[in-house]
């Protein structure tokens, strides 16, 4: 950390007291006499609401003190990068999203991927695993191996990592809720010790956000959100104590955007939650940097180009700021901001897809002038399907061009300095402290969830943009703005594999058969007693999945004994 | 006469936007709209009993929509409901046909005018009613 203790004077800012007073004299005599009465004059806004000026200059980053304020990459407040040779140390990941039909069939697709350049895996599960059931409940009727991979048992996560170094390359598992991530994360963690992997070479990302369960996805039956919450904390304390270079939470930024919200809402919901968890976390005895080190976050970035780099920038400063000063944070690492991003799946359209191509192109590029650690770029047929290999490829290739073909990776942060990006990445910085201070105002996230406070707001956000979007106010290419005569494309589409239910449902009856029920019943009555008490339910979770109980099983206890809660929507 | 529609994500489908900024514009357009959440095809039929829904919208992104969405039809029909059901979501062309023929009356993808489907709606129910 650089150490900047000395008092800010004058001569720290960038530019001399004169040489400003002489920039905003010809700024306004520009103003008055150049500009006045040309078209363009009028406000305009960034997608989050934050004025956008015509021109900008040095005075409107006159207040900088570069040192304290910017600096290096490497060092506090970390807004040009979190590490010293970025991108020249370590390119981005290129993960991709795989996800369907049996552990077997994505077993496949993820050789099919690595073969072809990725650098990770990365897994997205079906909604009944998502949700707690098995494959064989009537609740996941329609969805197994649907849109992402059914998992039932541990026997499942043998067969979806089989062949994979995962010693070697990082997993990333999208486990959205917590309750599935405290099932799936035992059961990665058992798998590996079977095969004789040590806890500590894991690494990877489950992505364990209450905020998932409670206010982004609905669904039939939900955890109370202090349940969730509860099971979000125990997953983050035992990978801090048993997976050392496992990041067990990726912050769901991306997710809250999709449902609606604004980038800066998006940020400051992220940060609010790794608040929560910090402070649960220090109550239960644990100290900021056993565990600020492995909390990562996960970023969905939108068309406005300049508002998503500076959110980059942006978000790094402010959760510097937030382990400084309020946790009191020692170590480096524990200031980090390290962040994941995915392309705005949202802002695809289903009209002239290929048109989707440049769309993510474009996000893609602001993920990587934002100092992004890894990137998933979404493919062109979003609004049709899952992506077929075709697609899917084109989306690695994007990332690749980026990393080969632009140059843009061989120098750190290469917007800094503009006038506008740093104005930008400020007024951004002030908008997530105060909205993170609004939430708190209102008893903190936990609180926001129960009352429905934030449900209204991803509601009313949604209903203004579609309000925007039928108006034309808000331009979609070939949509609202030279709106398309093609109305139909034909697009391949991806066919689940339709025989996976059944595949998934003998499986799981073999599995009922040979396993020793008795051990089974005995794990699950444990922790069924350790819910009620203030314990980490991990290592209950993980002798269960030894004793091949079922998530579906895991989950209906936690479902009798939390209770269900009412989702706030109407 | 108010239209009355109850809308309901189906079955597990977690994506809850599309059907909550459609019930919201539906009411801007005149509509009771009751929205139900995530339920399964007979909880939904019998929420449009109770609620003498004139329309049953069916929201999903998740891939149900073939398994489930002939069954809320078929739950209707043994159960004596004539409400219009409609369906929005992100569902495969070749998919539509093959709903229309279970007795989805339309179905709505992404970029649909909200203007349009209160037009269906108003031009359906009033049909059925004269």
């Amino acid at each position: 950390m650089s150490n900047n203790t000395t008092n800010v004077n004058q001569e720290k800012k960038l530019f001399d007291r004169e040489v400003i007073q002489e920039i905003e004299a010809q700024k306004e005599h520009w103003q008055q006499n150049t500009v006045k009465g040309k078209v363009g004059e009028g406000q305009y806004y960034s997608d989050s609401g934050i004025p956008v000026n015509l021109l900008y200059t040095p005075d409107d980053i006159k207040d900088i003190d570069y040192l304290k304020d910017i600096g290096f990459s490497g060092e506090a407040p970390y807004v040009r990068g979190v590490y010293p040779n970025m991108y020249r140390g370590r390119l981005f990941t290129v993960r991709q999203i795989a996800g369907f039909g049996t552990p077997e069939d994505t077993n496949e697709r993820f050789k099919f991927l690595l073969k072809n350049g990725a650098t990770g895996t990365s897994v997205v599960l079906d909604l009944p695993t998502i949700r707690g059931y098995d494959s064989d409940d009537p609740e996941g009727e329609g969805h197994v191996g649907a849109a992402g991979v059914a998992i039932d048992s541990i026997e499942d996560v043998e067969a979806l990592y089989d062949g994979i170094p995962i010693d070697e390359i990082s997993s990333n598992i999208v486990t959205h809720l917590p309750s599935t991530t405290v099932v799936v994360m035992a059961m990665f963690a058992a798998m590996a010790e079977k095969k004789g992997i040590p806890l500590e070479k894991l690494s990877g990302t489950n992505q364990n956000d209450f905020l998932m369960e409670t206010a982004i996805g609905s669904s039939l039956e939900v955890l109370p959100p202090k349940a969730s919450f509860r099971l979000q904390c125990d997953a983050i304390e035992y990978a801090s104590k048993n997976l050392p270079r496992w990041n067990p939470v990726s912050y769901n930024g991306y997710n809250l955007r999709e449902a609606g919200t604004t980038a800066v809402q998006e940020v400051a919901c992220a940060i609010a939650n790794a608040i929560a968890t910090s402070e649960e976390l220090i109550r239960r005895g644990n100290k900021i940097d056993d565990f600020a080190k492995r909390l990562s976050f996960f970023w969905n970035l939108f068309n406005d180009f300049f508002e998503e780099i500076a959110k980059c920038r942006a978000s790094r400063l402010v959760w510097h700021e937030v382990m400084k000063e309020r946790f009191n944070a020692q170590e480096t690492k524990s200031h980090l901001m390290r962040f994941h991003v995915q392309t705005a799946g949202i802002t695809l359209t289903k009209v002239e897809p290929l048109n989707n191509i440049a769309r993510s192109a474009i996000q893609g590029l602001a993920a990587v002038l934002g100092g992004a650690q890894s990137l998933h770029v979404d493919s062109y047929d979003e609004a049709y399907s899952a992506p077929t290999e075709e697609s899917a490829l084109i989306s690695i290739r994007t990332q690749q061009i980026i990393q080969a073909e632009t140059n843009v990776v061989n120098t750190v942060d290469p917007l800094a300095g503009s006038y506008f990006v740093e104005k930008l990445t400020q007024e951004m910085a002030q908008r997530i402290r105060d909205y993170i201070a609004e939430i708190e105002s209102k008893g903190g996230l936990v609180s926001v969830v129960e009352s429905g406070w934030l449900h209204r707001e991803i509601s009313d956000f949604a209903y203004e943009m579609q309000k925007d979007i039928e108006s034309g106010k808000h331009k979609i290419v070939g949509l609202n703005y030279f709106p398309t005569e093609q109305r139909n494309t034909k697009v391949e589409v991806f066919r689940y594999p339709e025989s996976a239910e059944k595949r998934q449902k003998e499986k799981l009856e073999k599995l009922r058969q040979k396993r020793d029920q008795a051990k089974v019943e005995a794990a699950i009555n444990v922790l069924r007693e350790k819910c009620h008490e203030d314990v980490n339910l991990m290592p209950y979770i993980k002798d269960a999945v030894l004793a091949y109980a079922t998530l579906g099983e895991i989950e209906e206890v936690f479902r009798e004994e939390f209770g269900l809660w009412q989702f706030p929507l109407a | 006469m108010q239209v009355k529609v109850v809308m309901a994500k189906l079955g597990l489908d977690i994506h809850w936007r599309g059907a909550l900024v459609v019930s919201r514009m539906l009411r801007d357009e005149g509509m009771e709209v009751v929205y139900l959440g995530n339920q399964f095809p007979e909880q939904i039929v019998d929420a449009a009993i109770q609620e003498g829904a004139d329309v049953i919208g069916l929201s999903t992104l998740g891939g149900n929509h073939l398994t489930l969405g002939p069954k809320v039809v078929k739950i209707a029909q043994e159960k004596g409901v004539d409400a219009l059901i409609i369906m929005g979501g992100v569902i495969p062309e070749d998919d539509i046909p093959l709903l229309q023929e279970a007795g989805i009356a339309e179905v709505f993808g992404p970029e649909t005018r909200i203007e349009s489907i209160a037009e269906f709606i108003r031009s359906k129910v009033k049909n059925s009613i004269a």
